[in-house]
Parts: C-alpha cells; structure tokens; sequence
C-alpha cells in the first residue's frame, strides 16, 4: 500500500530518529512509503494560538502538499487531529476530503491494516501516554470519562502488549494531560511543569522504566522534566519501540 | 420599549427556531422495587421502615417517632396523621405561622410519589401546606405508599398528581440535610433535619 | 510570554504541600461523579437528550420566556426583567426597601455573585447573609468562592474554624467539621427565623408552567424562601427548560456530575408564591443575549452550573479558582469569560491545554475545549514581538529556502537558547525542563541525502 509520510514540524528537527523509526515500521508492515521534503506544517502551533490567518495559509499548502495520496500518515495524533477535526472549521477548501484519508500512525496499523505484531521486542516496564487530542478528538480508546460500555484497547495498547518482553504498567489517572498544550507550555510555563511532574510522578510510582506514546511534542515536554527533576520514566515514541525489532536500544544515563 | 421588550428582541435575533424539541426520555431498565429504595436511602443518610400493612403501621410510628423524639415534640401534617391514626404527635392546624414550628422535634409528612434508584420521595403542598416544616424539625418521618414507588425518576414523576404539579410546590427529598463544605467531610443536618426515615405502607 | 494567570496560579497554590491537597481533594470528586455515571445505564444517552433540550430551549428561548412569564404570573408570582447587573440591583433593592426589608437571607446564586449583589445592597444597609455553608465561610473570610459546588474548597478546618471563633463565638480551636456545622446550623436558624426576606438562584425555569426549581443539599434554599413572606428569585435568562416533564433528564445529571449523589438532598418546584406570602422573579440578561447570537458560543448558555468541568480539569486543580480572577473558574469560567468576565476574563481561553477532558465529563455536552480554541482565534490580539514571530514562522515553513536560514540560524543558537538567562527567550520553557539536544541534520536533510547517495 502506497503511504505519504507526514511529519509535524518538530519531528523534523528536533527528533528525527522518530522519523526514521516510523519509517522502517512502515515499510515493514509492508507500505510503499513516499516522503516529499517539501511539506511544511499542519498549522496547528497557529491555530492554537489563533493565528488564523497563518493557520489557514499553512492549511491550504499541506493540503495541496498531500492532494494525490491515497493515504497520509503521521507520527502525531495532535497534526492528524487537526487535519481532520479543525481544517474544515478553518474552510480551507479541499478539507473534508482529506479528512479521513489522514491517519495516525498506531491508527494507521490497526485499524487500516490490522496489524498489531511487528516482531518488536522491548524489555521494559512501560507507561503509555495516552495524548489528549488521540484519545478525545480521534478516538484512539475510549476515555476514562466515558460511562457505561467496554473499554476499548485503543491502538497504542493492542501494539504495545504485542511487543515481547515488554510489561506494560498500570498508572493512576490513566489519561490525565501531561501539561504540555502547546503554545501553554511556554504561556503558562508554571502550570505546564506542575501538571507534566505530576504524570511523572505517576507513572515512577508505577514503576515504569519508559513512558512511550504516539506524540513527540507531549514526549519531550515530560522528558525536558525528567531530565531537570532527575526522576521518572526516559521517553521513547511509539515508532522508536515498534523500529526496535531483534535490537535492545542502551539505557544511557 | 420597555426593558423586557429590549431583552426580548436581542434573544429573537439569536434564537433562529432550527432545532425540534427531541421528546420525552425513555426511563431506562432498572428494577426498582422496595429494597433497592431502601439501599440508594441509607446510601444518602436515611433509613427505610416496612413496609407495614396499614394495620401494623400506628405500632411502627409510634415506637419510632418516639424514639426520633426524644421528648420533644411531635407534629404531624393532617394527611399523614389521617394515615398514622392517634399517637404521641399532634395534628398541625391552620392557619399557622412556620415560626411556630421552630421547636418541632419530628415530623410526620406523606409523600405522593417517589423514585427507588435515588431515593426521592416527592411531597406536594396539599399533604405539606406548612412549608417550612419539614425543614424546621430536627427530624423528618416521610410516610410512603408502596403502589406510589417507580424504579427511576422519570416514572415518579408521572406519578405526581397533574394538579398538585401545578400547586405551590413540590419538593423531593432524598436523604436528610447534609454538606461537605468543610473539607469535604460529610455532616448531615446542615440546616434541615439531621435524619430522615421513610415508613413504607403496604396495600 | 508568561501570563498574569500563571502567576496568579502560583500565588493561589503557592506550596507543593497546598497544591497536592487542592488537586486530590478536587480529582476526587471527579472520581464519584464517575462511579456515579457508571451506575446509570442510559447516561450517555441522557447526556445526548439534555443537550438536545438546552439545543431546543435556546433556539426558541424568546417564545419560552414570554410563556415563561405568562404562566408565572397567572399563578401569582410577579415576573422583572433586567438588562444587567445594575438593572437586577436596582430591581432588588427597590423590592427590599418598599417593605422596609434590611434582612435578607440568600441561598447560593452565581448570578447575584455575578452582578455584585451583595455588596451594592450592604452600601444601602441591608443585611445578607449567605446561607450555603460554604458561601456563609467565604462570606465570612471576605473572599471569593473558589469552587462552583464547594466554595470553600482552598479553605482548611483550623482556617474555618478560625474565622467562626471569631465572628460566631465558637470554642478557640475548634476545628471539627460536624461540630463547626452545627454551630453554623443553630446561628444561621437564627437568622432564617429573624429574616424580611429571602433571596435565590434558580436551577430551572419551566416555561409550560411558570415554575422555578431549586436544588440543595442543606435545605437553606426552603427555610429561607417559606419563612420570610418575600422570596426573590434571581435567574440568567438561559435557565429555561421548556416543560415539567423534561426536569428528571437534567436531575437525574446534575448531582452525579456535581459530587456523585444520585440527587440532591432538596429538589423543590415552585409555582407562585406560597400562601401569604411573595414571590417575584428577575430575569437577568447581563450579556446572555449577546452571547446567543454568537453561533460558536451561544453552546455555553447550556451550562447547568455542575462544576463537573472544574474537577476533571487539570489547570484548574492546580491552579485554584481564585486564579481564574472571575466569577465562575474552571473550564465553563473560561469559556464565558471573554463575553461576560470582565477584564480577566479575556485571556482566560489561553490558560487551557485544550485536553478535552471537560467536555467529555459535561453533562450538557458543552464543546467547551472547542470554544475555547474558538475564543482565541475570534479574540487573537498578539503583542507586537509574537505577531512578528508568528509571521516569521509561518513563511519559514512554507517557503523552503527560508527553512533552511532558519536551520542554519537554529544550529548556531541552539546552545544560547539551552542556557539559562532571563533574557533568553527560550526561558519559560527552561524554567521547569531541559531542552532536548538539537541533533544535527533534519529529517529531512538527511533523507535528501540518503536519496542523493541512491542516484
């Protein structure tokens, strides 16, 4: 299956190994991956501070960036979210017909291809970050707020209790934000840190080794703390655990 | 224009009529029934008696308001004295100021309807006419008639007379009074009574 | 970029030891109000029919108000119409002093709170007491609520205790919560039975009869309206629900979402005075028709006042409604400050991570995230310095040459940015994390190379 690679701006530069991994996770799942680095970004940073006019413009280029793809996937729940939960609201044109042909990438694998065994190994206890915009705007899992019903695995968890070895822990507030929102981890730098070291602290009581998740963004604002503070889970994406295959990464200091 | 005319105008320009009214809900499948009335009524603070054949009833409320009485005094609103028969409680009489029950120990008031899975009996100004009095004692005594007893709150309601709807009130009373509001340490008897009990009456 | 609510955050939680006990005290009732949910088999549902009914309600609100007032005054009730918060005091205050009223009793209502009720009526020498036990001790204290549902939440029992010792003569020292309950219960009998005139919020309007409904757990909303002869009753114009009939939806949700009871302990429907006595009902506008007209905010409107978005929201349970610097906090605080919260309220939709989590808990089914996202795109006033950088930002991604100056420009900054220094402009990130270590190729600069090493 032919798939369009669509990295958020901060994967590009600041965690390219992400993108590699899901690269590789990709192809062995058997896609055809394209990559044109001549993407730009979603416009979400914009968007989220209500730069609608920058957010409408960057809106236009992705879609017109990804216009032929029979299938775009991304790395980040927040970027796919906006593509397909903000872009009509924004009226860019062309924007409710590539709704539903972007998806995350956990999304991606389970649910489009029915895949969740990679022939990962990962042996380590490990926390799942459940990002905000993945569980609610996408429904990647059924949120704890939800009454009533089963709840359902959401795709991390079916990838992740498929990679051997790996122990996935149990956290209080299961998904309770991390603190980072964007814009509001520097706008609101007090809030954002007590919110991410209480999620720490969460998942170090639960004894987790990595916490691991389907955004970069909410990744590195927990790992920033746990590299200040010195204690809690080191972060790792998704793609990174899947990517693993036979090799056990180091755990450097 | 008056101010009402101004208010009126504003909220017709933002109320463009799209939306139907969705219709009523449907009660949903719970079973109801005197137990499980009991169970959600100690849940919130009260307890349940009987129920008791109308026979049996006068014993049960005396040995009971006298023991909530604690020799205060005892006042009972007249349909539910008509149920409870004679007993060491006097009848309220009209006219009567609510001040005048200040230093009621119990009371004794009957409800006309209730809802088993939150424990809300429904009392209407026919059988309470003295307003405050039920929220003047120190304790209350609700007497219910089993047959007045649906499973969810949609059913009691329905069950509620349509003219005694339209009365000066209708207050459900689920449980006594009660507040968490210092440091969320539960306290019954905030400002209304500090216990409830809820006498059932069999057909 | 840090925002005045940040600091006032840290200022109202200032210690870890405060902002521990403020945040598990307020996650717990999120806690019931799920157990509670969790034990109505049709809650979704019911969630989709009481926002179908406020959707009804608020599209047709002006017929409902005229039928509202309609069946109010055939029952005998008098029925006031205020434009705003001046209006309402106006209307209150002449109420009062045609029956030389100058003791009120007033059970818990957001709206007077809104239009500063209280203190314009003790200007003119009329005594109010807050009879909700939680807003008698902010009453007390001189402060603002901080909660919706438990006003008194950032107050300890010793604090409590404190200020009853020295305004209703209670032992020094104590601090027992039930012990302290009963003081205020004997001192605010007192002042229910020595009462001119009893003051409320509503809950519901019904508009098929001309009903108001009020809830409380401490009964102080039935002794201070059947005591005194007057009772006036204060509500927002969006309060109305359309028939009797439609109550047990939104009853059968608020308490749950509320503390997790399965209801309150008083639910009291009322349709005109009581014998002997008064009753006249003022119907506030104070900015809700405005806000109706607004189609990405008139949602709001829906509101049933739970306080279920401000335990699940976790700016809010670290932050302390006294943050917010508005009437109402939390996340429907946040949503309505930009139309009715005055100056603070502006920038309030900023100080959200947009998780979602109060609209999903929202017995209404209020988009209350998204009308946040909404307010900030509707209201975008950036100061200069961010404009430039949005802009900046903004052409750098789209014109691929300045992507690579801007890389370039990024290498070379990247270790001053790491460093701490308060004119860094990386600093508000740094002051509670490390900045991850700039590796030294993009993505995509690597992938054009790897693609230049297969030609």
């Amino acid at each position: 299956m032919n798939v369009a690679l669509f990295l958020p701006c901060y994967v590009d530069q600041l965690a390219p190994d992400v993108a590699w991994a899901t690269l590789r996770v990709l192809e062995r799942a058997g896609c055809q991956v394209d990559y044109d680095p001549d993407q730009g970004c979603c416009g979400q940073p914009f968007l989220n501070r209500g730069a609608l006019r920058e957010a409408r413009a960057l809106a236009s280029r992705h879609l017109r960036c990804f216009a032929g793809a029979a299938a775009v996937v991304s790395p980040s729940s927040s970027c796919v979210a906006t593509v397909r939960r903000r872009f009509g609201e924004l009226g860019v044109s062309g924007a409710h017909e590539s709704g539903p042909r972007t998806f995350e990438l956990s999304e991606f694998l389970v649910r489009v291809l029915g895949k969740t065994q990679l022939g990962a190994r990962f042996p380590y206890r490990v926390a799942m970050l459940q990002s905000c915009h993945g569980l609610r705007e996408l429904g990647l899992g059924t949120p704890s707020e939800r009454a009533g019903g089963e709840l359902a695995p959401s795709p991390l968890e079916s990838l992740l209790r498929a990679v051997e070895d790996l122990a996935l822990v149990s956290v209080e507030r299961p998904d309770e934000c991390c603190g980072f929102g964007g814009a509001f981890s520097v706008t609101h730098p007090t809030l954002s840190a007590r919110i991410g070291r209480a999620r720490l602290r969460a998942m170090a009581d639960a004894g987790a080794q990595y916490v691991t998740g389907t955004d970069a963004s909410c990744l590195l604002h927990l790992d920033g703390i746990r590299r200040r503070e010195g204690f809690g889970p080191r972060a790792i994406h998704l793609a990174e655990i899947l990517a693993n295959g036979a090799s056990v990464p180091e755990l450097a200091s | 224009m008056s101010e009402r005319d101004d208010i009126l105008a504003r909220v017709r320009q933002g109320a463009p009529r799209r939306t139907r009214h969705p219709g009523l809900h449907p009660p949903p499948a719970l079973p109801g029934g005197w137990d499980v009335f009991a169970a959600a009524l100690a849940g919130v603070g009260g307890e349940a008696h009987g129920p008791y054949s109308p026979h049996a009833l006068g014993g049960a409320l005396k040995e009971l308001v006298r023991r909530r009485a604690e020799g205060g005094r005892a006042v009972a609103e007249p349909s539910a004295a008509e149920l409870a028969g004679r007993g060491p409680w006097e009848t309220a009489r009209e006219p009567a100021t609510a001040h005048a029950f200040a230093d009621v120990g119990v009371a004794l008031v009957k409800g006309c309807a209730a809802a088993a899975d939150c424990a809300a009996v429904a009392v209407t100004e026919s059988d309470a006419p003295h307003r405050a009095l039920p929220f003047l004692c120190q304790r209350l005594v609700l007497l219910l008639p089993v047959s007045l007893l649906a499973p969810d709150l949609h059913r009691a309601w329905a069950l509620v007379p349509a003219a005694a709807a339209r009365g000066h009130h209708v207050t459900w009373i689920s449980g006594p009074s009660k507040t968490a509001d210092i440091e969320q340490v539960l306290v019954y008897g905030a400002h209304g009574p500090l216990g409830l009990d809820v006498v059932g009456i069999a057909d | 970029m840090t925002t005045s609510f940040d600091q006032r955050a840290l200022a109202t939680l200032p210690s870890r030891g405060e902002l521990a006990q403020h945040d598990a005290a307020v996650w717990n009732l999120r806690l019931r109000r799920d157990a509670a949910a969790a034990e109505v088999p049709d809650w979704e549902a019911l969630r989709e029919r009481a926002a179908a009914l406020k959707a009804f309600t608020l599209d047709h609100l002006d017929e409902l108000l005229i039928g509202f007032e309609e069946k109010a005054r055939a029952a005998g009730a008098h029925v006031h119409w205020a434009t705003d918060a001046t209006a309402l005091c106006r209307i209150v205050t002449e109420l009062l002093s045609a029956r030389g009223a100058r003791r009120v009793v007033k059970s818990k209502s957001m709206l007077t709170e809104e239009c500063g009720l209280n203190p314009h009526l003790e200007a003119r020498g009329i005594e109010v007491i807050d009879t909700d036990l939680g807003e008698r001790i902010v009453q007390l204290a001189e402060e603002k609520p901080s909660h919706l549902i438990v006003p008194a939440i950032h107050k300890t029992r010793r604090e409590i205790g404190a200020l009853f010792h020295r305004h209703m003569g209670t032992p020094e020292g104590e601090d027992d919560p039930e012990r302290l309950t009963r003081f205020a219960r004997a001192d605010l009998r007192r002042r229910f039975l020595a009462a001119d005139a009893g003051i409320s919020g509503v809950n519901f309007a019904v508009a098929e009869t001309g009903s108001i409904v009020i809830v409380s757990n401490e009964g102080n909303v039935d002794l201070g309206t059947s005591l005194p002869t007057l009772h006036i009753a204060c509500l927002g114009i969006e309060k109305l629900v359309p028939a009797l009939a439609d109550l047990p939806v939104f009853l059968r949700l608020l308490a749950r979402s509320a503390t997790g009871q399965p209801i309150s302990a008083y639910t009291s429907v009322l349709t005109g005075p009581r014998a002997g006595g008064e009753l006249h009902i003022v119907l506030v506008d104070n900015g809700r028709s405005a806000l109706l007209s607004n189609e990405t905010q008139r949602g709001a409107l829906a509101c049933i006042r739970c306080g279920a978005c401000l335990n699940t929201c976790p700016v809010y349970r670290r932050a302390g409604g006294h943050a917010y610097g508005s009437v109402i906090p939390g996340p429907i605080g946040s949503v309505l400050g930009p139309a009715l919260g005055g100056a603070a309220g502006a920038e309030l939709p900023h100080a959200s991570t947009l998780c979602g989590s109060c609209s999903a808990v929202c017995p209404v089914k209020i988009d209350l995230h998204g009308q946040l996202l909404a307010w900030r795109g509707e209201r975008y006033r950036p100061p200069p310095a961010e404009r430039l950088l949005s802009l900046g930002a903004a052409l750098a991604l789209r014109w691929p040459v300045l992507r690579g100056l801007a890389r370039a420009a990024l290498r070379l900054l990247w270790p001053l940015l790491a460093r701490r220094h308060s004119r860094n402009p990386a600093e508000a990130w740094l002051a509670a994390r490390e900045l991850p270590p700039l590796p030294k190729h993009s993505f995509r600069a690597q992938w054009k190379q790897r693609e230049r090493g297969r030609e």
